[in-house]
């Protein structure tokens, strides 16, 4: 039951990538690891194999190419402040950057970690014990889902602060896995599967996030949660228009991935409230009620119209 | 052998790193997936890096690394090979606090002194990095440390003032002591601040015994379940393990109160919550006693659980009783009544009742240092080092539990990181370890996880009430009756007490003629609920205060204008016979009138934002004793020798609330000397004396009169020594400035020629002080509860913002005042008032124990919420002096009486805002939405 535990630091992305495919079946890429590191202390991952990839200096900078923001994915939560192009181009990005857990946390949290970062549920993220006393929920090999008392489906909430900002503002990801290197957009890698919630191979590393910077995006970033730090997102919504009148939103800790829609139309807050409503599939896994955070939804989408003067 | 070889494996996969450790260099054997925090703590000692939470929602354990801050806990060490690594230890310099420890010294921003070093280290960092912070932005950079104390308001200050002085063009930072002379009254840091702040200040984890064991426990799965069978063999065949104990073997049962010694240390026949322990594994290594627990199997035969006060009020049928000592077929543990007056007529002579339900939800201490203890024996028999608040106590359930004289036990209690009420039990660990080093003849070692801690609970009982409060449209209160219910969870713990103090705590300030309670305390299948701060008043409190601001706005009147006109006066007696001496209510409701300019506010302004007051009361200290006896109620020895120095010892429990510092002050201000010259041994049963321990607020007056009356003892003998040597009068001599003077000044002598006299021919000079409560109380059956010798009173206004979209409640100040008859240490008394009103502040907004089917949910430091720095408003701090008479000094209780008023402070606040009455706890921003929907119905039904 105490198997070998390999802890290793490659210094490249293609010395990680090789790490990961001689350990393919149990290995864990760690960056920050505030999050990795909390679900292997509570049995929920039992990797034996981490790969720190915080030594690879590469994924560490913040570069402009053509129109093109390249946020590397170990760039700290805490210093995307630090940036000129970001805190010019995309402020409210370092806001909901800023939203995320406390202080020391952010000191340590990467960007890319946090666009992974684990859906989270209270009948999930427990320590093993618990999760046996409960019974076991569908995510942690159990057969129904606890806490909607009996679904097989998972619905482990989305709890990233700045994916929401991110795809309103058209982010790319890069990865990088054995096929080589992709652009994807970030909300299409969220599946929507609370247990697997994301389509990433196993083997891929999260490289870069690539922003547009000619779009001259206006966004409202806004976040429900108890207290004013520590917490995850009960509700984020990240609502942007762009020069052309493009609105998009999109909607973290409602569903168990991002709830995204994109209007022009003239009745777009009508239109994406009415959306953000029907898609969010809100369940009592959270410290607010299911009712609160719809009607939250209603309140935070419109209070976002309202600051940027969308009628 | 697949086991065998696992475990070889697990000493073998090792890796070697280097650490610059404080300069340090460190070579060092880890594992490869260890934690920074261990490699710290366990292999390289400097355990000033505190765990808190293991999961990074505390900061406890924030160090340096390259510069940086980081988690340790959650930090792997290999991350850091090679790095240089900072911990508190190394934060000063050859023993010289850096200008920030200074700091957090002189602004009292150290109590417990278990987040400090984290707290110190994030501070630096922070100003490092932002030299010129506003108070916002040090909020914002502290929002990640839980403190439990102070209520974040002298951190804040004590970083601010930091980051102003070193700013400052003048280089020499203002001189940390100001000279102060003379000890009562003088704003004080606690003595031992400058060893906590530095992270060397030993907790009861950091202590390191050879060739100790570590225990873990198997606990059970389910609420109320028959153990049909232990299977042990796997875990006791697994190399490492050294013995399993279960509960067969420690058969007698415990418990804090004589009437309830309802507790088996590990449950024998049945489990009676969730997380109850079953079996307990001692091995070389933790990972390896948690590895065992997991091969062993406990098969259970579930049973009907009882969850709910409703479900355990009833007959239950056929189904088993939680406990079979219960009287009737239901699972009430206590019933509590007392009755005053002609209840019934004042309902009927009552312009106006008002009847209202009130619930409450249970609630944690959230101490910040988790439960540990430590045990080995020898040919003195038991030492016990742990984190608990009453060393007697503890003392006394390891002598029965263990079948061995109280003469065989020692406890000792270590310095203690906060305990609120939760560590004032003797606990389930602390015996369980006790036994197996018994068994093993090995020193044992066991610290809880924070789950743990919250499982093992003891905090705020949930509650549901219905209160009557009846009064004349001129404002005078008619009539109280309070019908309470409690969930004691699945043992008794302090909950006889309790139950009184839901009920007894009602009759002051205000004068009630006809008063009468019921309570009812029932077991039901969850962790057990006992005493915490406040105990017992908090939450019928909040009803009788939310109560009178309602009635007070249905008779349209100002709500402090109707409290001041029923308020008792100094002098006198409650209905139930209680002695009110010293009585600062008034004078503290003034206070935060006139400072929250109450008058121009209440009522008055715009919707959504509103202003609230409240009041409070609360013991000095229980006139009688838990365990019926003719000791008095606290010892204290002095020992005074050659070299001049005062010993103080004490058994009283410095749980971070500055007990040892308040002894020395009194004893310093009766023999005028230096506070120096004192030296305080304190909650060692072998060394100290008796005390009855740290709770109900009764150190200050109980402990510190025996301090007095042991210090006015060595003083006589002196004078004695003097007046026969210099054939002087003893009542010409005066104790001062460190002096021993005649009013004719022909004596004259130094300290130190003082102590030559008294201890020539005869050496060390020892004497004792005591304290015995004066008899008290009326002479009918539950007279006793609540009885105390002085009773404080406080005062709150809150004001809060209300979001009437979200329903979100932001609290903007809370303006306090306290009663706490003299202020023997003000920096001491404002750090207990603010920790108070913070802990106060989350029980009305965010903390709450949730369950599903018995299980805790919310079992950390994550969901478990604790206001941060950024949710906790400006505290604005008030002490009313009112000189008890019986009080040291004037001295009387300030540790819990002011948690009282800040919670229906906030909820009558909130009513002003936006004209919802709250009736549970937490608040929550639905029923606030709720409440404006139906008052929006109403408005349109009226029209």
């Amino acid at each position: 039951m105490i198997a070998e535990k390999i802890y290793c630091k490659p210094n490249t992305v293609e010395e990680a990538i090789n790490l990961a495919m001689n350990h393919a079946d149990d290995f864990r890429y760690l960056a920050g690891g505030t999050d990795v590191i909390i679900n292997k202390f509570q049995g929920n991952s039992d990797t034996n194999c981490l790969i720190d990839i915080t030594g690879i200096e590469t994924l560490k900078s913040v570069t402009v190419e053509g129109n093109m923001l390249r946020i590397g994915a170990l760039v700290k939560l805490d210093d995307l402040k630090k940036y000129k192009f970001i805190i010019g181009n995309f402020p409210t990005l370092v806001v909901a950057a800023h939203a995320v857990a406390s202080p020391m946390l952010r000191k340590t949290a990467t960007i890319g970690g946090n666009v992974l970062c684990e859906n989270r549920c209270i009948f999930y993220n427990q320590s093993e014990w618990w999760r046996e006393a409960v019974g076991y929920c569908l995510k942690c090999d159990g057969d129904i889902c606890i806490a909607t008392g009996g679904k097989k489906a998972c619905f482990s909430k989305f709890v990233s602060d700045t994916a929401p900002v991110l795809i309103c503002c058209d982010a790319k990801l890069e990865v990088i896995d054995r096929n080589g290197i992709q652009h994807l957009p970030l909300e299409s890698i969220y599946t929507g599967d609370g247990i697997k919630p994301r389509n990433l191979d196993k083997m891929a590393l999260v490289t870069r996030l690539l922003l547009p910077m000619d779009n001259d995006y206006k966004v409202v970033f806004k976040k429900l949660r108890p207290r004013q730090s520590v917490d995850y997102s009960s509700l984020t919504t990240a609502v942007s228009i762009n020069k052309n009148g493009r609105i998009k939103m999109a909607l973290g800790g409602v569903d168990p991935k991002p709830v995204v829609a994109e209007s022009q139309a003239a009745n777009a807050r009508e239109e994406l409230i009415a959306y953000a409503l029907k898609k969010s599939r809100v369940i009592d896994n959270d410290v607010y009620s299911r009712p609160y955070r719809r009607e939250m939804i209603k309140v935070y989408l419109n209070r976002s119209f309202d600051e940027l003067n969308i009628k | 052998m697949p086991k065998l070889l696992d475990t070889f494996l697990f000493i073998l996969i090792m890796k070697v790193i280097n650490l610059i450790v404080n300069g340090s260099k460190h070579q060092l054997l880890v594992e490869e997936h260890q934690m920074l925090s261990h490699v710290i703590r366990e292999q390289i000692g400097l355990t000033g890096t505190k765990i808190g939470c293991s999961q990074g929602s505390c900061g406890a354990c924030t160090v340096l690394a390259n510069n940086e801050p980081v988690l340790s806990c959650i930090t792997p060490a290999i991350r850091f090979d090679g790095a240089s690594i900072t911990t508190i230890e190394g934060i000063s310099t050859n023993g010289e606090l850096s200008g920030l420890q200074k700091k957090f010294v002189e602004k009292g921003a150290i109590q417990c002194g278990f987040c400090t070093p984290g707290m110190v280290i994030t501070a630096l960092d922070f100003v490092n990095k932002n030299p010129n912070p506003t108070i916002d932005d040090i909020k914002d950079a502290i929002s990640g440390n839980v403190c439990r104390c102070t209520g974040y308001k002298k951190i804040i200050e004590a970083i601010a003032e930091y980051a102003e002085e070193k700013n400052t063009v003048k280089p020499t930072i203002k001189a940390l002591k100001k000279e102060v002379s003379g000890a009562v009254g003088v704003p004080r840091p606690y003595f031992e601040a400058t060893k906590k702040v530095q992270g060397i200040a030993d907790y009861t984890d950091d202590y390191k015994l050879k060739d100790v064991l570590h225990v873990k426990f198997v606990r059970s799965l389910y609420p109320h379940a028959r153990i049909i069978n232990i299977d042990a063999s796997e875990a006791l065949a697994f190399p490492g393990v050294r013995y399993v104990a279960t509960g067969i073997e420690i058969p007698i049962t415990f418990g804090v109160l004589p009437l309830s010694q309802d507790e088996e240390a590990m449950a024998i026949e049945k489990t009676r919550y969730v997380g109850e322990i079953v079996a307990a594994i001692a091995a070389d290594s933790e990972t390896i006693a948690s590895a065992a627990c997991k091969m062993i199997k406990v098969e259970y035969e579930p049973i009907r659980a009882f969850l709910s006060i409703e479900e355990s009020m009833n007959d239950i049928g056929t189904d088993e009783k939680i406990h079979d000592t219960t009287k009737f077929n239901n699972n009430i543990h206590k019933k509590a009544e007392l009755r005053f007056g002609d209840q019934k007529q004042g309902l009927a002579d009552a312009d106006i009742v008002l009847k209202m339900d009130f619930e409450m939800i249970g609630i944690n201490h959230g101490f910040t240092e988790p439960h540990a203890s430590t045990a080995f024996w020898d040919e003195n028999g038991l030492t016990m080092i742990s984190s608990t608040q009453v060393t007697h106590y503890l003392h006394r359930a390891l002598a029965k539990t263990m079948e061995v004289p109280l003469s065989r036990v020692r406890v000792i209690k270590p310095y203690l990181g906060g305990g609120f009420g939760g560590k004032s039990d003797p606990f389930a660990h602390e015996i369980i370890i006790a036994h197996i080093a018994r068994k093993t003849g090995k020193p044992v070692k066991v610290k809880l996880t924070r789950e743990e801690v919250f499982l093992n609970n003891h905090g705020r009982h949930p509650t549901k009430m219905t209160i009557q409060l009846g009064a004349n449209n001129d404002g005078m209160i008619k009539v109280l009756d309070a019908k309470v219910a409690i969930d004691g969870g699945a043992y008794g713990s302090f909950g006889v007490v309790t139950s009184y103090y839901n009920g007894v705590l009602l009759q002051a300030p205000y004068k009630l003629d006809n008063f009468g309670f019921i309570t009812h305390r029932v077991y039901t299948n969850k962790p057990q609920c006992g005493a915490m701060r406040g105990h017992g008043a908090v939450n019928t409190r909040f009803a009788v205060e939310s109560m009178i601001d309602d009635i007070a706005h249905k008779i349209d009147m100002d709500p402090i204008e109707m409290r001041k006109k029923n308020f008792l006066e100094p002098n006198s007696l409650t209905v139930g016979q209680y002695r009110i001496t010293s009585n600062g209510v008034k004078q503290a409701i003034e206070t935060v009138a006139k400072q929250s300019d109450w008058v121009n506010k209440h009522g008055k302004m715009p919707k959504g934002h509103g202003f609230g007051v409240a009041c409070g009361f609360f013991i000095s200290g229980s006139a009688l004793p838990i365990i019926w006896n003719e000791l008095p109620q606290s010892v204290v020895h002095l020992k005074v020798d050659f070299d001049g120095r005062v010993l103080i010892a004490s058994g009283a429990n410095d749980i971070g609330q500055g007990s040892d510092t308040m002894l020395a002050i009194i004893v310093a201000e009766v023999l005028g000397i230096s506070i120096d010259k004192i030296f305080v041994i304190a909650a060692d049963t072998l060394i100290t004396p008796v005390d009855l321990g740290s709770y109900s607020s009764r150190v200050t007056f109980m402990a510190g009169n025996a301090a007095k009356d042991a210090a006015e003892n060595l003083k006589k003998e002196i004078a004695e020594a003097i007046s026969k040597k210099k054939e002087v009068a003893i009542e010409e001599l005066i104790f001062s400035d460190g002096r021993v003077i005649s009013n004719d000044k022909t004596v004259d002598l130094s300290w130190d020629e003082a102590i030559e006299i008294v201890t020539a021919k005869r050496g060390a000079v020892n004497v004792s002080g005591k304290y015995i409560s004066p008899k008290l109380g009326g002479d009918f059956k539950g007279a006793g509860a609540g009885l105390s010798p002085s009773y404080s009173f406080s005062s709150c206004v809150a004001e809060v913002n209300v979001d009437m979209e979200t329903g979100q409640v932001k609290v903007m100040n809370i303006w306090g005042a306290h009663d706490c008859g003299k202020a023997l240490n003000p920096l001491a008394v404002e750090g207990q008032l603010e920790g108070s009103w913070h802990m106060g502040l989350g029980q009305v907004l965010t903390e709450e124990m949730t369950y599903y089917n018995g299980l805790l949910v919310n079992n950390n430091f994550l969901d478990y919420k604790i206001p941060t720095s950024l949710d906790t408003p400006p505290i604005h701090t008030n002490i009313i002096e009112t000189i008890d008479p019986e009080g040291p000094f004037g001295a009387k209780e300030t540790g819990e009486g002011a948690i009282h008023a800040v919670l229906p402070a906030i909820a009558n606040a909130v009513f002003d805002a936006v004209g919802v009455r709250i009736t549970k706890l937490p608040i929550k921003p639905e029923d606030i939405l709720e409440g404006i929907r139906k008052n929006k119905e109403k408005e349109k039904a009226q029209v």
